[in-house]
């Protein structure tokens, strides 16, 4: 009894201290998920009670709505174009900033503080004066003879845009590239160049498998953050998605939905759709992995 | 054993959350009502609106011993955000400032008290002309006063349209007129103007013809024949494709910064907004401007006074009267209005227009003289638009921009935007 005692005492108090985390957990996590889930089925618009309305909001999404569609193209393109760019960015400045020469601390740091600020508001309307009418890509075109680019007025040109936005944020990364580089040992090196492999060979054959693993864990992680960009297509776009909705991400189109048509019932669907979307992704990512990433350990399955 | 004694603990922990929960409602609801002395108010706005209403609230508060007002303020973005839980949570402030695109929301959900028992005891109306009060009402309902009122106008610059070889605007001035003096304008290399937003101007040329955009009970268009939809966007486009406006593209690119916009820039003549946009614009032009009346025929049963904003009252208030003093003192007091100075519309108390009018700059006085030469002349403002305008308005704008990119012409979209408007109309009724 004593020691059963004693045990509980000591649960308790590792309870108590974990709580924060319970508690907040369940309170901003937990439930708001499965209130969400129940939203979805509902039409709701913040004033009058929840009606409840079946799969009426997904059937209206696939069925009835182009400009969901609309923008699920638009995000498709901005994560398929962006993500491996950004990547190829990132391993592609990794790859220079591994090489030892003085300084390098300094360019790293000063490589990596887009991505420390950039998902902020501040960078985004930076981004906006860069390429307005006479910001200085513009000028920088007409240096050049050539003409200068509407970048707000047109829908491609505004995607490319917030494109090249989110390619200038390779900085994390490009951190986790370096780390990986820095693990392949120098030897492989040493001994594809006493054979005599050129540099593309090695890059092939000796960088790019023992990367992989880190290549895998990049392109989740990017991949997944890409589809819930937010920010800079809403303060680009000033919040409408255009021109003609072609910086309307996914995510903008909900919040627009949610906050300002308070169609929270529509928005909640759309959540969901996404997450069970990302989560098919990634699986299907995880799946085909198995054919180009090298595990070392595993003896290179 | 174990187990057990995690199941009790997340079920203590469970009950502990909702007990706070409710706690929490039940303690601020007591704060907000019992002595009746403690009025919460919000509004959005700018800094400067910010800080002369604190001001003002501090003056009230003066005058008022016992009176306790807690502020809440925000962005117009974040304002709306805020106020919708609010509003779900029944806790609303006990004053709010409401938007015209809000208000219908707000009142047909029954979030808003009903003034009328207020006006001319605790709320003095008796300086505010009928057509300016008739703005607050919905469904024959008075939920909202307005704080001050705009109108619609044509702000420009009269040195430039000297420039574009055009000695003046014409009085009363038709569509015609107005396409004719465009196209001269650019045939200088100069533009008129820099489009028309797109709701805002369509209800306009709606109601000179009799009609509006949304019907008297908020269920559907209020205009029936879609010709009139194909005749005033597809002029519109057609000032675009000529050149006398700026193509959509370039809209777009300057769109929301005025530092680039053709008028301050010296290429553009002017621009068609409400006249309390007037003095911001002037700030940035630096050089002297004027304001036109609209265009026409009928320019009379096309424009009307816009309510600014409103005040309103929290239905779940527990403090009515003393939030109807409070809106009382905001519209009639003079000393508080000399620090308003029109910020939110020209004040719609005539006394205190005239008790303000010393104190204005030389371009603030012109927007009272605009506004003092309409308002007679106005009709009646049509019913403030209703659930789910925000959305019809972003289709409009959307279909719009089609046309002018020259995606689609007026004629096919038509149709199209009263099916989207219809359903989404339809989506919201109760």
């Amino acid at each position: 009894m004593a020691i059963r005692n004693e045990s509980l005492k000591t649960n308790l108090t590792g309870y108590a201290f974990i709580s924060p985390f319970i508690i907040g957990f369940l309170a901003f996590t937990l439930i708001p998920m499965f209130i969400s889930l129940y939203l979805s089925f509902t039409s709701y618009n913040l004033f009058t009670s929840p009606r409840w309305i079946g799969l009426g909001n997904f059937e209206k999404m696939f069925t009835n709505d182009p400009k969901y569609w609309n923008s699920v193209r638009v995000t498709i393109y901005y994560v398929f174009v962006g993500v491996p760019l950004r990547l190829a960015f990132a391993l592609f400045v990794a790859m220079v900033l591994n090489t030892a020469s003085r300084m390098v601390g300094t360019y790293r740091t000063i490589y990596y503080l887009p991505s420390i600020i950039g998902g902020s508001v501040a960078v985004s309307i930076m981004w906006r004066n860069i390429f307005s009418e006479q910001g200085i890509v513009n000028h920088f075109l007409m240096a050049f003879g050539a003409a200068p680019v509407n970048w707000f007025g047109n829908a491609t040109a505004a995607l490319g845009m917030l494109i090249t936005l989110s390619v200038w944020q390779f900085g994390s990364s490009m951190l986790i590239f370096l780390a990986g580089l820095k693990n392949i040992s120098p030897e492989m090196y040493e001994a594809a160049s006493v054979d005599g492999a050129s540099p593309v060979r090695k890059f092939m054959n000796i960088t790019l498998p023992l990367l992989s693993p880190v290549i895998l864990f990049n392109l989740i992680m990017q991949t997944i953050s890409a589809f819930m960009t937010f920010v800079p297509a809403y303060v680009i776009s000033k919040g409408e998605g255009g021109p003609l909705d072609g910086t309307m991400l996914y995510s903008l189109y909900l919040f627009r939905q949610a906050f300002m048509f308070n169609n929270m019932g529509y928005a909640a669907a759309m959540a969901w759709v996404m997450l069970i979307f990302i989560g098919i992704l990634t699986f299907v990512l995880f799946k085909t992995s198995k054919m180009w990433v090298f595990y070392e350990s595993e003896g290179g399955r | 054993m174990r187990k057990k004694t995690a199941l009790v603990l997340m079920v203590t922990i469970l009950l502990f959350i909702t007990a706070c929960g409710n706690s929490g409602g039940g303690g601020s609801n007591a704060s907000g009502g019992t002595d009746g002395k403690t009025l919460r108010i919000a509004w959005w706005g700018s800094d400067t609106r910010h800080e002369y209403t604190q001001k003002i609230i501090d003056m009230y508060k003066e005058q008022n011993p016992g009176v306790n007002i807690d502020i809440e303020y925000a962005s117009f973005d974040d304002y709306w955000k805020k106020l919708a839980p609010q509003a779900a949570a029944n806790q609303l402030p006990d004053i709010m400032q409401m938007d015209v695109s809000y208000i219908s929301q707000y009142a047909k959900n029954g979030q808003l008290e009903d003034l009328t028992p207020y006006l001319g005891s605790k709320i003095k109306v008796d300086d505010v002309t009928e057509n300016v009060l008739k703005t607050g009402v919905i469904g024959g309902v008075q939920y909202g006063m307005p704080t001050g009122v705009n109108v619609l106008g044509f702000q420009y610059d009269p040195a430039i349209l000297k420039k574009a070889g055009i000695s003046e605007i014409p009085d009363n001035w038709t569509w015609d007129q107005y396409k004719e003096i465009a196209l001269k304008a650019k045939d200088k290399g100069i533009y008129f103007d820099s489009s028309m937003a797109a709701d805002i101007f369509f209800n306009y040329f709606l109601r000179t013809k009799g009609q509006s955009l949304y019907n008297a009970e908020g269920t559907a268009l209020g205009y029936e024949d879609d010709a009139l939809f194909t005749e005033f966007f597809g002029m519109l486009a057609e000032l675009i494709k000529e050149g006398a406006v700026p193509s959509q593209e370039k809209l777009n690119q300057t769109k929301g910064i005025l530092e680039e916009s053709d008028i301050v820039k010296g290429t553009g003549i002017g621009i068609w907004q409400w006249s309390n946009q007037f003095v911001a614009l002037q700030r940035v032009v630096n050089r002297p401007m004027e304001l036109a009346p609209m265009v026409g025929p009928d320019m009379e049963k096309g424009i009307y006074m816009q309510p600014s904003m409103y005040w309103a009252v929290a239905k779940s208030s527990q403090s009515k009267d003393e939030a109807a003093k409070f809106i009382d003192f905001w519209i009639n007091n003079q000393d508080a209005n000399k620090l308003i100075k029109g910020e939110r519309g020209v004040p719609i108390s005539a006394a205190v227009k005239e008790a303000v009018a010393p104190e204005l700059s030389e371009t603030e006085k012109q927007v009272f003289d605009f506004v003092a030469k309409m308002e007679p002349i106005s009709s009646p403002m049509s019913p403030p638009p209703p659930v789910g305008s925000a959305e019809i308005i972003a289709a409009l704008t959307d279909y719009v921009e089609q046309i002018n990119f020259g995606q689609a012409t007026a004629a096919e979209v038509a149709p199209k935007f009263r099916a989207d408007a219809n359903a989404i109309l339809s989506n919201n009724q109760p």
